[in-house]
């Protein structure tokens, strides 16, 4: 079955090679192509001085055209293409004639330059122009101590913050290029010799593979090279810190960086590093360690207490002790709804109140939160239509989910939470249960990059749950995590980091 | 036929230690007290122990065996009776671990009703386990074994409930020792072996064990860990119930979760049940994987397509046994296919097997 289909799709690539070939344009449909779009200029200055030049304004650098190029074209009119090549002042200047060539380095803000207009032979001389945004504050992954730099959308700047932290030459770069039509440029880093090939490797083949239109973000990379794309948990962590990517990178993990999109993937990664925030290195490891596991108890307690809330008061009320049941029933007496209701009308009008918010400019969003959150809830329970132990809970839950560290993990918590209330209507407890084994039985048969998800626990290993659950302190943390299967996985020398001196030495 | 499974799949060799005690402890550690009591009383309690030690030994019998045929059951059965007959005995060993898995799962689906949900619908429930069922064992072994780990994690701390009937119980209970005639000792150990039935599931799954010979004093563990909880809950089941009481209580332990008391929660049982799925699944999914992973040995029919079948036929099963005394025959008879399995069909193919290999070894020689 899948034979066939291979086939099939290899016959339509062979069908459209030749149809490629055929479109294969001369250098004159090329420039009658380009001349169509407003911003494309091509002149001749005089007749005196033949070179021709073409471009488009949009994309080059004005100052460098009229700088360091027409004056250079005017003095050396005489000159063949190729000498003039060496006069000019700029770096990486090709001589060509391959109409592909041509058109894809004017469409990434080349200059080109013919010796006559109408002649294919011509030299493109790099001049585009980048209009970049100020570095700014991390905002999703923010942090009170440690770095305040978050990457921009440009690429170059991106690689620069990486590479000032890791001033190595084993920091390798590899670029691939994907996307018909937006021909992004997404690249590849890791530190050879640590990284383990394999990782690399399949990184590469996976965004190489990708077929798709337009690639924005490099959240479009990461739904796209996902092991599991039905899932909905994300199995690489995005993130906006160049701190955290030089980290994981000597790790041994490889990261990848999107032209135009202000956040890093990093792969392979773990369930249980989106619950660490880069942060946690920064204070002392006790403190991580227990901010840590809030962290992970809140997860628990945002996708479980409502639910179990469902479940107790549906089924199992016998549960309740005699004293908290007085205080349940005097807030649900007046209520005309059945918990599930009860609870999903009131986890709808949090989402709800979320995505106002998100979607809202800063200002009028913080207003809404406050209008929504105390308003609407005060109103909602002194009208008799929720509880206001529910709304407690749907409250706290909502607070729960959002102290995990990476946004995408965050709304997958808030999602999963409404599964786990159907089968709490259906089965009580045991629904709670039969649920919860679904999700396990999901996150254990998940990969990223074919290492397992839900490692350090399973498989258990136990030099990786150092810095897993909690953070021991740093002297601890000399082998890097064997989840990446890393080729130098000593970071120190443990012997010396871990001697002790005697009482009076 | 692929004797080996590919290196990716297979686990490491501590795994063992989860996969025996998790098959060992199922549904019968919520009521054995009862049944054990019946014969020896309140010295029931040390035929746990003497059931468990026979257990150790028939685990050393089965990895000698194992590691002399260098594979599984299927392997053994081959060298022994050759291919016909040796596919047959396999066969039946298949069926028998399918029986095993319906036994849990109707059982569970028993204190469920029992104890939760009376008047749920039995296809329902039995439905969706058999689903999460599916979804696990279509992930291979590995992702069992996953199972069977979490299994053992989540459920041991429940062994600490037991704090909450140490407090009303009276040791005298199982006080004086040695009360009963040796006869009684034996009865109420072979009713005993009954409950730490599974661990045989390991002549089928052991050569998906990465260096299986090291996997040896992993599984003794496990057997041993087995015996330790049995004898704890046996104990305390003993000194809190009089023997009068425990020949009502059919689901002692479920009993004993009854008095455990929190600020914030009563009736913990509810809770107990709930969490038990996670024991109560591992033993139904590696069962089923074993009768899938014995029909590929014997048939070489491929294993994604004997899984639905295989649960189709468990959710048939299901139904088919309606009311306690049916449950109770189903109990029984698989119990006792699984004494004479374990008792004289593992200590006759483990001399068999050293004969035949003794007499070929001379024939080489």
């Amino acid at each position: 079955m899948f034979g066939k289909r291979r086939q099939k799709k290899q016959d339509r690539s062979q069908n459209q090679s030749p149809r490629q070939t055929k479109t294969r344009l001369t250098f004159e449909q090329l420039m009658e192509k380009c001349g169509a779009s407003k911003d494309f200029v091509s002149f001749t200055k005089s007749d005196k001085h033949p070179f021709t030049i073409s471009y488009y304004k949009s994309m080059v650098n004005p100052d460098l055209v009229h700088k360091d190029l027409i004056p250079y074209l005017t003095r050396y009119s005489s000159l063949s293409l190729k000498e003039l090549s060496r006069e000019i002042p700029v770096e990486n200047i090709e001589h060509t004639s391959d109409v592909q060539t041509i058109m894809d380095s004017l469409l990434t803000g080349s200059v080109i330059v013919q010796s006559r207009p109408g002649k294919s032979d011509c030299l493109l001389i790099p001049a585009a122009t980048t209009e970049k945004r100020q570095i700014s504050v991390p905002e999703t992954e923010f942090s009170v101590v440690g770095p305040k730099e978050a990457f921009t959308e440009t690429l170059e700047v991106n690689i620069n913050m990486v590479r000032k932290r890791l001033p190595i030459p084993e920091l390798h770069v590899k670029e691939v290029t994907v996307g018909k039509l937006s021909k992004t440029r997404v690249v590849i880093l890791y530190i050879d010799g640590i990284v383990n090939m394999e990782n690399v490797n399949t990184l590469k083949q996976r965004i190489s593979a990708i077929e798709y239109d337009h690639i924005l973000d490099s959240s479009y990379i990461l739904q796209m090279i996902s092991d599991n794309q039905y899932s909905p948990f994300p199995q690489l962590i995005n993130t906006e810190r160049p701190d955290r990517v030089a980290a994981v990178l000597s790790e041994g993990k490889v990261a990848v960086l999107v032209d135009g999109s202000p956040s890093a993937l990093t792969g392979p990664t773990t369930l249980v590093e989106f619950f660490s925030a880069f942060e946690d290195y920064f204070l002392s490891w006790h403190i991580a360690s227990v901010f840590r596991m809030i962290r992970l108890f809140s997860v628990l307690f945002s996708v479980l207490s409502t639910p179990l809330y469902v479940a107790v008061l549906t089924f199992h009320y016998e549960m309740i002790p005699t004293d908290l049941l007085g205080t349940l029933i005097a807030s649900r007496s007046g209520i005309p709804f059945p918990p599930i209701v009860e609870a999903i009308i009131l986890e709808l009008a949090i989402e709800l109140l979320r995505e106002a918010g998100a979607r809202l400019p800063s200002k009028v969003g913080q207003t809404i939160g406050i209008v929504g959150g105390i308003c609407i809830g005060t109103a909602a329970v002194q009208a008799g239509l929720t509880s206001n132990v529910l709304l407690i809970i749907v409250a706290l839950a909502a607070l729960a989910s959002f102290t995990t560290p990476v946004y995408q993990m965050s709304n997958t918590i808030r999602l999963i939470r409404f599964p786990f209330l159907i089968f709490a209507q259906f089965w009580g407890l045991l629904g709670v249960a039969i649920c919860s084994a679904f999700v396990l039985g999901h996150m254990l048969r998940l990969t990223s990059l074919g290492r397992p998800f839900l490692a350090p626990l399973f498989p258990l290993r136990m030099t990786d749950l150092k810095d897993a659950l909690f953070r021991l302190p740093f002297n601890r943390q000399s082998l890097r995590p064997l989840q990446m299967r890393p080729e130098d996985p000593v970071r120190f020398n443990s012997q010396r980091g871990l001697q002790k001196n005697d009482i009076e030495e | 036929m692929n004797l080996q499974p590919k290196e990716n799949k297979l686990v490491s060799p501590y795994f063992a230690f989860y996969l025996i005690n998790t098959m060992q402890v199922g549904v019968g550690v919520l009521g054995f007290q009862r049944y054990i009591a019946k014969s020896a009383g309140h010295d029931a309690w040390m035929a746990v122990i003497t059931g468990g030690i026979l257990i150790h030994l028939l685990v050393w019998m089965s990895y000698r065996m194992l590691k002399n045929s260098g594979g599984d059951l299927v392997a053994v059965h081959e060298d022994i009776a050759g291919k016909a007959i040796g596919g047959a005995l396999s066969t039946l060993f298949t069926v028998y671990s399918g029986f095993l898995a319906l036994t849990v799962l109707r059982t569970y689906i028993e204190v469920i009703q029992v104890w939760m949900f009376p008047h749920i619908n039995i296809w329902g429930i039995s439905l969706i386990l058999l689903g999460v069922v599916y979804y696990f064992v279509s992930g291979g072994f590995r992702i069992v074994t996953a199972l069977g780990f979490f299994s053992v994690i989540l459920g041991t701390p429940l062994i600490f409930l037991k704090y909450f009937a140490v407090k009303d119980s009276h040791i005298y209970n199982i006080l004086p020792l040695f009360d009963h005639s040796v006869t009684d000792f034996f009865v109420a150990t072979k009713t005993m072996t009954l409950n730490y039935l599974g661990f045989e599931m390991l002549l089928l799954y052991y050569p998906f064990i990465k260096h299986p010979e090291k996997s040896e004093k992993w599984s003794q563990w496990g057997v041993f860990f087995t015996i330790l909880v049995y004898t704890i809950t046996a104990v305390e089941s003993f000194a809190y119930y009089s023997q009068g009481q425990l020949k009502h209580t059919i689901w002692a332990t479920l009993t004993l979760w009854k008095i455990v008391e929190f600020p914030f929660v009563e009736r913990f049982e509810y809770i107990g049940i709930s969490m038990w799925l996670f024991v109560v699944l591992p033993n139904v999914c590696i069962a089923v994987w074993c009768v899938t992973r014995g029909f590929k040995r014997v048939y070489s029919i491929k294993q994604k397509h004997t899984l639905i079948p295989v649960l189709i036929l468990i959710f048939a099963g299901t139904l088919f046994f309606k009311d306690r005394q049916e449950i109770d025959l189903l109990n029984s008879l698989v119990s006792k296919a699984g004494y004479y399995i374990i008792y004289f069909y593992i200590p006759l193919l483990f001399v068999l097997h050293w004969l035949v290999l003794k007499v070929r070894r001379k024939k080489d020689a």
